[in-house]
């Protein structure tokens, strides 16, 4: 690959000085004259109707300055998702902010807007609500019975959705097999943890038009959501991009209850309001789906699939809301095509529950999915004796091959082969022993997962947006400003926009940056998610910026005498290619384009060209070409204290097929982070509910455990292999999300590979461990 | 009923009006003016908060502003001196150990301390160190090393 200046080069971080002088811009900071602060009030139970509420007392509290109840919100049911149209037809709708039924406890059924937090608490001790209590159902397959509680009347047996995938004959296909393999895998509910609160500040001006700040991993989806629940036209809401929010990891990526409650707060009272939520309310906002999965494979003799069939159970809570899409991304791309079988079969039911509301968490869907795949396939070829690595790849996809999901898209740079290679190179994959085999109490194990499917953003999901956009203005002092609503969640999408401005402009890093943006004066760009950032707002930056770079080699073309096709730019110099002597400052250009038609020398006035004269500004708002797949393994080394159950993660070497790099640290960094996540999803991490009331937990750290420094292994070792990705800027493909998606099958295979036995259901915690050993 | 307190906050004396019941967190973030000290979890579980009170790195939502009068009280914004950032500033942003930054003051905080107590520690002490804060973005691998520069520069 040709060397380029600031591509591949790991430049410091724009956002990094601010955040380690303390971070003053994220929107938990906003702060405005005359501001009220918002507490909600929220059920107890889990179904019941509500027969009557009185907010008289808490009105008259001194400092209340105005209190919601259902009957002020609108009622006209949509979805919250950011990243599908208000009423997409592929989604199910089921949402309103505030009803009369509650489903879940936790669901607000009241809010309270006052000149301190302090008396908005106060407040809701004085609100009386009255309910009448309705029988309630938390397991979904329990939820799906004939008899069971109803949550919504449009949805029988509790099913919100049933998609289904088929091809072949299922039947003739297990006839065909020499061994069937069946298993039935459990995922649990989690927390992404974003460490910011999800929190917002709501202002409405004279006219009732709404100006919104909010820790969010999409401006425009925000914009039309809340537009739409408020019954407003989109124009009346201009949501601000914030510089950078305190991580996201998809649990930012539908409208939040807090944003329309502030909202009608604000247009209630003419105050700003502001609403902050407590980690206890943030546990029960946003989770990964728990999915059950039925897996039964058919295998020849040589580890051939012969037929598949795969039942997915999701829990998605009270109501659809992401359960509609999740379920979908999971069979799709996390069950169904990241294996070829000629006879497949796989079902998805979305099935209310009166549990809380799922939501997005990276990976969406395909964690659910890659663990029991992955952790069969590796009981599959410990049954049959076949080697790991060449199954696999006996049944995957080869470069070249057409796309398995996108009709008429091939996968034209893939290098899952070389991501297993390596990775057992490094690890020492050979040098595995049998299963159960190790001496002593403490028991070594390695195991390893792929996973052979993913997206670089959502070009070819039905209703899915995915088109970006960009602006870059070019300054008289040679720097860029780039003005894009891609929101920076942590994962470095300011510096990795940064980057591909400066390379393209010929300047340096520190010359460029990002500015301010909101809905009112930036194109739109789809939500940071779907690891599309790098693939899908980089194409349309970089566009801008040559965009950019065209208009203003038109004006050093005037100005040089030169044709515009004959010129070049380097460090800051615009030159005719080939005479370096012709070199004239960048920002000397820039400076003609901005100046007065007749100017003034020392020999008097003389007369520029009107054709010069303008702002450069460059700007693109595209759709990406395709959808191109990254593929990852991920080997892990570890032990397993038969005595006290506990496991420790001794090494972990993550390969993953890039296309190129952009910032080789961030990029480790991704493998890292999302180890760490992948690691408590394998071995700790439960958000769990009493079985009768349905109440959380474990809403706090202190009883909802993370990895932390001291669990984590001393060093995860990173392998990026650069296909060249001909689509994608530079080459470059996706990240952020197959880094979460393999760690728990590959932890799991490790645990099974330490002690001979099998668990399928995850957490794998110490108790499960000696359960399974037949220790407890 | 709010009263007038006086902290030394960062080496300056500051007069606040607090309410007898607010944790140091609420007084520096509404009161003080200082955001940099961040409410991840507002009970002593994620550390985000963290300050130092007398040199020892506390978690500030979980401290009364009251016990804290006639102490010094440093944050983040004390860090850098003479317009200088503290070697763990400079550290963590040549390491790229800032990903998202909602926990990197409070760790920077931890980590303070851990190096005035521990000027050479391994990585098993700094990781020992930091296990009071959470991290969600980075897994903690460039925080470390970022926190393993700054001692070996001192």
């Amino acid at each position: 690959m040709t060397e380029l200046n600031v591509i591949g080069k790991s430049v410091a971080r724009p956002d990094a000085f601010d955040k380690v002088t303390g971070g003053r811009h994220y929107p938990v900071n906003i702060s405005m004259p005359g501001m009220l602060h918002t507490k909600i009030l929220r059920s107890p139970f889990p179904h019941a109707r509500i027969v009557a509420i009185d907010t008289s007392a808490a009105e008259q509290l001194p400092g209340v300055k105005a209190v919601l109840t259902p009957k002020d919100v609108p009622q006209r049911p949509f979805t919250p998702v950011y990243f599908v149209p208000v009423e997409s037809k592929s989604m199910v709708l089921d949402f309103v902010i505030m009803s009369d039924t509650v489903r879940w406890v936790g669901q607000p059924v009241a809010a309270v807007a006052a000149t301190s937090i302090d008396i908005a608490e106060a407040a809701l001790e004085l609100i009386d609500v009255e309910y009448e209590e309705l029988p309630a159902v938390f397991d979904p397959e329990e939820a799906m019975r004939d008899g069971a509680p109803q949550l919504h009347e449009h949805a029988g047996n509790n099913i919100a959705k049933n998609p289904s995938l088929s091809i072949g004959d299922l039947e003739a296909g297990f006839a065909e097999a020499d061994h069937i393999f069946e298993g039935v895998y459990q995922t649990q509910r989690v927390h992404t943890c974003y460490m910011e609160p999800r929190v917002c500040v709501v202002d409405s001006d004279s006219s009732g038009r709404l100006t919104v700040h909010s820790s969010m991993q999409h401006a425009f989806g925000l914009r039309e959501k809340l537009a739409f629940a408020l019954g407003l036209p989109e124009s009346r809401v201009n949501v601000i991009k914030p510089p950078y929010i305190g991580g996201g990891f998809g649990g930012k990526l539908d409208l939040g209850f807090i944003e329309p409650i502030a909202a009608l707060l604000s247009l209630k009272t003419g105050r700003p309001v502001r609403a902050e939520q407590t980690r206890g309310e943030d546990f029960i906002s946003t989770a990964r789906h728990p999915i059950k999965v039925f897996l039964k494979t058919g295998v020849k003799k040589d580890g051939t699939f012969t037929a598949r069939y795969i039942k997915s159970i999701l829990d998605t809570g009270a109501h659809a809301t992401h359960g509609s899409e999740v379920i979908m991304v999971h069979g799709l791309y996390g069950a169904f095509f990241p294996w070829k079988c000629p006879n497949q079969a796989w079902e998805g039911f979305t099935v209310y529950t009166n549990n809380m509301i799922g939501g997005g968490y990276r990976g969406y869907g395909a964690p659910q999915g890659c663990f029991p795949i992955e952790s069969q396939n590796d009981e599959i070829c410990e049954a049959l004796g076949l080697d790991p690595i060449e199954f696999r790849l006996k049944n995957t996809h080869r470069e070249g091959d057409p796309h398995p999901v996108l009709e008429g898209h091939t996968l034209s740079s893939y290098r899952l082969d070389e991501c297993l290679r390596r990775g057992a190179e490094r690890i020492g994959f050979d040098q595995r022993k049998k299963a159960g085999s190790s001496p002593g109490s403490i028991k070594k194990g390695i195991g390893f997962a792929c996973h052979p499917l993913w997206v670089s953003g959502c070009v070819g999901f039905p209703d899915i947006y995915e088109h970006a956009g960009a602006m870059v203005k070019l300054n008289r002092d040679a720097s860029a400003d780039i003005i894009s609503s891609c929101v920076d969640i942590g994962s470095g999408q300011t510096t990795m926009l940064c980057q591909m401005v400066a390379e393209e402009l010929g300047l340096d890093i520190e010359s460029v940056r990002v500015v301010y943006a909101d809905t009112d004066t930036a194109p739109f760009d789809a939500p940071t998610h779907a690891s599309r950032a790098t693939y899908s707002a980089g194409l349309a930056t970089k566009a801008a910026a040559v965009d950019a770079r065209k208009k203003l080699f038109r004006v050093a073309a005037i100005v040089m005498e030169a044709n515009p096709e004959d010129l070049e730019i380097e460090n800051g110099n615009i030159m005719v290619r080939g005479a370096p002597d012709s070199s004239v400052p960048m920002a000397d250009i820039i400076a003609r384009a901005e100046s007065p038609f007749i100017q003034v020398g020392e020999q008097g006035p003389f007369a520029t060209t009107l054709e010069e004269k303008g702002t450069i500004i460059g700007s693109a708002s595209m759709s990406p070409p395709t959808n191109p797949s990254p593929a990852a393994a991920e080997f892990v080394e570890l032990e397993v204290d038969t005595d006290s159950g506990e496991v420790k993660i001794l090494r972990v070497v993550y390969a993953h097929d890039i296309g190129r790099l952009i910032h080789p640290n961030s990029a480790e960094g991704q493998v890292e982070g999302g180890f760490q996540q992948g690691m408590g999803y394998a071995l700790m991490e439960h958000l769990q509910f009493d079985q009768e009331t349905g109440a959380c937990l474990s809403g706090d750290f202190l009883d909802y455990k993370i990895p932390t420094a001291v669990e984590m292994p001393a060093k995860i070792e990173s392998i990026f292999i650069e296909s060249n990705e001909i689509s994608g800027p530079y080459g470059a493909k996706s990240m952020s999300e197959m880094c979460i998606i393999v760690p728990a099958p590959a932890i799991a295979n490790a645990i099974y590979n330490a002690i001979g036995v099998r668990i399928r259901d995850l957490p794998i915690t110490p108790e499960k461990i000696l359960r399974a050993l037949g220790k407890i | 009923m709010k009263q007038v307190i006086e902290l030394e906050i960062n080496g300056e004396m500051q007069e606040l009006m607090v309410e007898p019941y607010d944790s140091l967190l609420r007084t520096l973030r509404e009161y003080a003016g200082l955001t940099g000290s961040k409410r991840g979890c507002d009970s002593g579980g994620c550390g985000c908060c963290t300050v130092l009170v007398d040199g020892k790195a506390v978690y500030s939502c979980m401290t009364m502003v009251m016990s804290t009068q006639g102490k010094k009280i440093t944050t983040v914004e004390g860090l850098a001196t003479d317009g200088r950032l503290d070697p763990l500033q400079q550290s963590f942003i040549d390491a790229g150990a800032v990903q998202c930054g909602y926990c990197t003051c409070g760790i920077l905080m931890a980590s303070k301390q851990l190096l005035q107590d521990n000027p050479h520690p391994g990585d098993e002490e700094i990781r020992k160190g930091i296990s009071g804060n959470l991290c969600r973005c980075t897994g903690y691998q460039k925080i470390v090393d970022a926190i393993r520069h700054a001692a070996e520069s001192r």
